[in-house]
């Protein structure tokens, strides 16, 4: 009867105490945070029984103890479920978060009362199964039950993070969809974490868990799982942190480093109330002009692949491949003056592999003749070629024509003709070009 | 600098054992020393020793060597994750007029002082302003105008100076900053808060701060170049030094390399006679295993610097004589830069060499002319001081420009302060001086994505405080370091217990007005 009676208090529990999101009296969460703590009471208890039953075998004495450590942990587990349900009520916690852990944690101590109960007759030898059978139940319940617990505490990746590859690719991961160079996301998202963020949250110190520095990880979140929420921004524990009042304790980003302006954040919420794609190029509502409005940067496609040939072509030729930024996707500048004087059409030709991902040629100074616009042409982001004091006519010129984003390009004390600059007339982006010193150069004024 | 008893660290300079005081209060001292040590120290070790003991000692001789193997790699531009954004200008040249340069007789118009000539200046003007030792003591600070006429020039309109006619002829390609402004009134501590953003000693300079942040572009040049411009001994030269230069804090691979004025542009660089490149080569070789031994040992980066400068100078043996070599500069050059810039050591010259360095991929150029220090007879100085600068700076702008380099090379004009404009020292009709003056200064940027052909911020009537458009010395470092695609609050470098920056400790903001 009495046992009945808790059992029904405590299944009643979840009812009462229900985690709601919301923080709520301060005495709920001073005892709620001794959850942790006391949880391991039970769980150390919980896995005395079995050692000493098996003991028991061998000396009685031990048997006999079994019943009583059966019974403490019985009750220190109640005790532990109403502190952890205490905590996640008071704590603020969200209803899907803790939801598995509290169940598992109600059923494990509804299982260990029954344990208790089946063992008086399991002494008697009345069921000779039904006692093991549980008993093994509950202690894999426990397993589960402080996994999860444990989860909730250090985050789900915790105990996975620095295991070597080959068990993590056992575990299940998630896959995502690709990410678009060209996306709200790369273009107006990332951007705001990288100068705001991922100082704390990326690299070397991730901080709660939290890495901030790519489509992935973000999705991943952190310690407290749901960091973004997909249409969900008030959800979103991100958004949450960001947006909290200014002496709020919990305001991200912390340590007094200024928060994000209210432009970032209308971003942000756009983002994720539309889905937090990787790869929408539009959100409704959100003016979608570039942060420099006069000189938008044309993006290049994801090089990371390729960064151990780049470091072997720049060894063997001597040459640089230097990004233009910190941001990738603003591409490769491409520097030959360290090694100008042999540099020639066939180093060049060495390049292709990275020709859509460089932007910027520096071929001043080398050996590159005409039959290097072909290769030239196949980098398609180009936006600026220097060629000068090349042995370069121009007679293939009319090559660059189908690089759309060229700006810039110098032909400076060359051999270049004006017939040749006619080939290129169709560049219509083309804003700057020098042709000192050569043929094709106006009569200076006197 | 006075040592703090309590504090263990090695000491250098003299010591209280140095001192001529009782030897029965040395040794006292020495007890005392020896026993602190002693303690201080035995902490520490039986620390250790339990530590040792209970893992074996191996592991812990382990975690030692991937400490410090760990700390080695130093910050690069790849970990410092720079340039933060796309940059406009992948170099900058910059032409120090050291000694402070008089912004009223150069770029900064006030026609009404003709009517005020030695009339005292109104005591509001300067309110509560210390001097200069030079002038505090003067009984009355009689205005001095200008000697020169101006004209304006440009489709901008730019008042500028008779003395500066070459200056004049690019006004639309530069931006005039009339409202500089600096906190120090003395050349040292201004000449340093100019290039390393503080007036103390010790800090990275502009030049080191690039170098340490977006690296090299040409291996065989150095990235951060200085030319001295020779002296002339009519000019009140005040001294400079390799200072202005240092890495400070940051490893010495990021210091200013000086080529001289006079004769070979890097002493000692040639092979002496009877040792030929190989012998070189096998001789470094050698040097570099043993400092790379010296490095396993010891793990002091200083070390790698080392190996570094070796093998820079090794490259700098055939990539310097190349950049010198102004043989194949066309006759366009010489009309351009002028005679003078076949003179070695000459601000057209060092202008000329600036333009070559550019184009090999020397990150940053510092030029300095001294000589601006115009206490006294300003008016015999200025004409020869700017027949000195104006067609050097001049041709390399407009020789950057017509050679397509202006659009990614940022090109910045500017002393350490600038002067007052009462005359230091009595004035006559003919001649006048001017002492220092912090408060306002006129300096000039171009190309390197600036906006050409403006004349930013205003001064007073007095050309004494700045009324419009303020740009403290910390807000021009914080524009020059944007143009190079740096955010100047992102490229620090932990020293002293704080993260140093350029800027300083000071918020700094990037002059927008004054960028395309």
């Amino acid at each position: 009867m009495l046992v009945s009676a808790i059992v029904f208090l405590l299944l009643a529990l979840p009812w009462t105490f229900a985690p709601d999101g919301q923080t709520h009296a301060s005495w709920q969460q001073f005892l709620g945070r001794f959850h942790p703590l006391a949880v391991h009471l039970p769980i150390g208890l919980l896995l005395l029984v079995p050692v000493l039953e098996i003991g028991g075998r061998i000396r009685p004495s031990l048997r006999e103890a079994a019943g009583f450590v059966l019974g403490c942990a019985a009750i220190c587990s109640i005790g532990a479920v109403v502190l952890g349900i205490l905590l996640a009520h008071g704590g603020g916690f969200a209803k899907e978060a803790v939801r598995g852990h509290m169940w598992a944690g109600l059923i494990l101590t509804i299982a260990v009362i029954t344990c208790t109960l089946l063992r008086s007759s399991w002494i008697t030898g009345q069921s000779s199964f039904l006692y093991p059978v549980v008993l093994l139940a509950v202690l894999a319940l426990t397993a589960w039950t402080g996994h999860q617990g444990g989860a909730l505490t250090y985050g789900k990746t915790y105990l996975t993070e620095f295991a070597p590859t080959f068990i993590k690719q056992l575990g299940p991961h998630k896959t995502y969809p690709s990410v678009d160079p060209v996306s709200v996301y790369v273009t107006r998202i990332q951007p705001i974490l990288d100068s705001n963020c991922i100082t704390c949250h990326s690299g070397a110190k991730v901080k709660g868990g939290l890495q901030l520095d790519t489509y992935a990880h973000l999705m991943d979140g952190g310690s407290s799982d749901e960091d973004i929420v997909a249409s969900h921004p008030e959800k979103s524990l991100l958004f949450t942190r960001i947006t909290l009042p200014t002496d709020h304790p919990k305001l991200m980003p912390s340590e007094g480093k200024p928060p994000l302006t209210p432009k970032d954040i209308a971003w942000i919420r756009a983002w994720i109330q539309q889905g937090a794609s990787p790869s929408s190029t539009t959100l409704v509502g959100m003016e979608l002009k570039p942060a420099h409005t006069d000189d938008p940067i044309p993006q290049v496609g994801d090089y990371s692949g390729l960064t151990s040939q780049i470091e072997q072509i720049e060894s063997t030729l001597g040459i640089k491949l230097d990004r233009v930024s910190a941001r990738a996707a603003d591409g490769l500048v491409l520097r030959t003056i360290g090694v100008s004087q042999k540099f020639s059409d066939a180093d060049l030709a060495k390049l292709e592999p990275f020709a859509p991902y460089i932007v910027d040629a520096e071929l001043g100074h080398t050996r590159v003749t005409d039959n290097s616009f072909a290769i030239l042409a196949k980098m398609s982001h180009l936006r600026a070629i220097h060629l000068e004091e090349t042995p370069i006519d121009g007679r293939n010129l009319k090559q660059l024509t189908s690089l759309s984003e060229l700006r810039y390009l110098n032909l400076s004390s060359t051999k270049v003709t004006k017939q040749a600059l006619n080939d290129i007339t169709p560049l219509k982006t083309l804003q700057h070009i020098y042709t000192y010193n050569t043929p094709a150069a106006p009569v200076p004024v006197p | 600098m006075k040592q703090h008893p309590l504090c263990t660290d090695i000491e250098h300079g003299p010591t209280i054992l140095d001192l001529p005081i009782d030897s029965g209060l040395k040794h006292e001292w020495a007890e005392l020393q020896t026993r602190r040590h002693f303690l201080g120290r035995a902490g520490k070790v039986m620390g250790w020793a339990a530590l040792a003991s209970l893992g074996s000692g191996e592991a812990l001789m382990g975690l030692a060597r991937e400490s410090q193997q760990r700390s080695a790699p130093l910050p690069s531009p790849e970990t410092l994750r720079l340039p933060n954004f796309a940059p406009k200008a992948q170099r900058a040249i910059y032409l120090f007029m050291s000694g402070g340069p008089p912004q009223m007789d150069l770029f900064d118009y006030k026609p009404k002082l003709a009517a005020l000539f030695d009339t005292d200046m109104p005591d509001s003007v300067r309110g509560a302003q210390r001097l200069t030792g030079m002038s505090s003591g003067q009984s009355r600070f009689p205005i001095a105008p200008s000697h020169w006429g101006f004209k304006q020039y440009g489709k901008q309109g730019a008042w500028i100076s008779d003395l500066l006619p070459y200056t004049g002829k690019m006004a639309d390609d530069i931006a005039i900053i009339r409202s500089t402004n600096t906190d120090a009134i003395n050349h040292e501590p201004a000449i340093m808060l100019m290039n390393t953003g503080n007036m103390n000693t010790g800090k990275p300079c502009l030049g080191s701060w690039l170098s340490y942040g977006l690296g090299s572009m040409n291996n065989n040049l150095p990235t951060f170049m200085v030319m001295m411009t020779k002296k002339n001994e009519e000019e009140n030269n005040q001294p400079t030094s390799s200072r202005l230069w240092s890495s400070g804090f940051l490893s010495s691979e990021h210091a200013g390399v000086s080529l001289r004025s006079a004769g070979d542009p890097v002493l000692y660089l040639n092979n002496p006679q009877g040792v030929d490149s190989a012998v070189r080569r096998k001789m470094l070789d050698a040097v570099s295993e043993i400092n790379r031994q010296t490095y396993e040992e010891l793990g002091d980066p200083e070390t790698h610097s080392r190996i570094a400068q070796y093998e820079m100078a090794y490259r700098m043996q055939t990539s310097v004589p190349e950049l010198t070599d102004l043989s194949k500069e066309p006759k366009t050059t010489w009309d351009l830069y002028g005679p003078e810039a076949r003179v070695p050591g000459t601000f057209a010259y060092n202008c000329l060499m600036a333009r070559r360095m550019a184009e090999r991929g020397v990150r940053f150029t510092q030029i300095y002319k001294r000589g601006w220090d115009v206490h006294t007879h300003a008016v015999g100085l200025l004409p020869m001081l700017c027949g000195e600068t104006d067609r050097g700076a001049y041709a390399l702008v407009t020789d950057l420009k017509q050679r397509g380099l202006l659009d990614d090379t940022l090109v910045v004009w500017s002393g350490e302060f600038g002067r007052t404009v009462y005359s230091q020292g009595g004035i006559t009709k003919e001649d006048y001086g001017r002492d220092h003056h912090p408060r306002c200064f006129t300096t000039w940027m171009a190309g390197g994505g600036t906006k050409p052909g403006i004349t930013f911020g205003e001064t007073d009537d007095f050309s004494y405080n700045v009324v419009k458009d303020s740009v403290p010395v910390r807000d021009f470092n914080a524009t020059i370091l944007h143009c190079l695609g740096i955010d100047h609050n992102k490229l620090t470098f932990k020293a002293q217990g704080l993260d140093q920056k350029l800027t300083g400790t000071t918020p700094a903001k990037v002059v927008d007005e004054l960028l395309l």
